[in-house]
């Protein structure tokens, strides 16, 4: 009794000085490791394997990433000195597009799944910031070094951030559409980024 | 009279010739005598991928500033950033390293973020991308498959 409360003590000790115990999984961790378990959950399921069902399971998958990814705080990052120039409906038509770019993108890699791994390899929390990184271990047992990067709002944690082998998404995006907006204006963006997301 | 002449010129010379190797060498080694309006800031990186002292820190190719010093912090590195001009950098800023072509000389580059809040003198830039070792992955892509 009087253990654990020296240790939660000890913890939260810790935590004031900014210090990050890796060995125990946070909360950050706990959130990222909830949604990988969901969505691997989702796509090994063989009930909705069958092509018929393809658009459901999309559906499944988008619902579970919409949950703990925070997409307005992408999109902010993303358009970076751009964003304040925006008008509030302009902001959220972008925050749309822009989730919806990445589900253009990352969706058939989600789906290509087949039995890879996930390891993790700790994180490091820092007031209202986490990073949490993991690795995936794919069938040929080369290991892909995986950060999510996380930030509390409210209660809870949101993924604003990832970086794949260290390169990270916000960057990647922020450049491209910083170079897109400076050769021809904001509105050419979001017709392309339009154009982009209609079906063919 | 002429002897002291003669000895005064060479004198002069030599001394001209001093302080030009004084400011050569303060120009090649990229020191400042004055700090002007610059101020500091660091930032933690997985892996430099030989940085050092004194590399570039540029915002859309623009020189703004130097890397002043490199510690190892907590097994990272922890790259203290000299802005030589006042420049803002948001607080969701992004610095990476980059190499100037495939295998040329490292730098810093920092892409400006949109939020209001801006760093301090003294502060840390949080988001950070780390060198891409290039050499890894080729490897890891190009050599793996069987």
């Amino acid at each position: 009794m009087n253990l654990t409360y020296l240790f939660q003590g000890f913890v939260s000790f810790l935590l004031v000085l900014g210090i990050t115990v890796p060995g125990l999984a946070g909360e950050p961790t706990e959130k990222i490791r909830q949604i990988t378990d969901k969505i691997v959950s989702i796509v090994s399921d063989p009930a909705l394997k069958d092509p018929t069902k393809a658009k459901e399971r999309r559906n499944l998958i988008r619902s579970a990433v919409d949950e703990r990814f925070d997409w307005e705080e992408m999109a902010r990052r993303s358009l970076a000195r751009h964003w304040d120039q925006r008008t509030a409906e302009e902001k959220k038509e972008f925050v749309r597009l822009f989730s919806d770019l990445l589900e253009r993108t990352y969706m058939g890699k989600v789906e290509d799944y087949s039995g890879e791994k996930v390891r993790y390899e700790g994180e490091t929390t820092e007031g209202d910031y986490a990073v949490v990184k993991i690795k995936i271990i794919t069938k040929k047992n080369k290991d892909i070094p995986v950060e999510y990067r996380l930030k509390k709002r409210g209660n809870d944690w949101f993924v604003y951030d990832v970086a794949i082998e260290g390169v990270s998404l916000v960057n990647n995006y922020r450049t491209q559409f910083n170079s897109i907006i400076l050769q021809s204006s904001y509105e050419n963006l979001v017709k392309k980024l339009r154009e982009k997301g209609e079906p063919k | 009279m002429k002897k002291i002449d003669l000895e005064l010129t060479v004198g002069l010379f030599i001394i001209a010739g001093i302080i030009c190797l004084g400011y050569l060498s303060v120009k090649l080694g990229k020191m400042e005598m004055i700090r002007g309006n610059g101020y500091d800031t660091y930032a933690l990186f997985s892996n430099t991928g030989g940085i050092r002292t004194g590399s570039p820190i540029v915002i859309a190719g623009v020189d703004v500033g130097r890397v002043k010093s490199i510690l190892l912090d907590n097994y990272q590195a922890r790259v203290v950033l000299h802005f030589t001009e006042n420049v803002k950098i948001q607080e969701d800023a992004i610095a990476s390293i980059k190499t100037k072509g495939l295998i040329g000389e490292r730098y810093i580059e920092i892409t400006p973020g949109g939020s209001e809040k801006i760093i301090e003198p003294g502060g840390r830039i949080r988001e950070t991308q780390p060198a891409v070792d290039l050499e890894e992955l080729i490897s890891k892509y190009a050599f793996g498959k069987i």
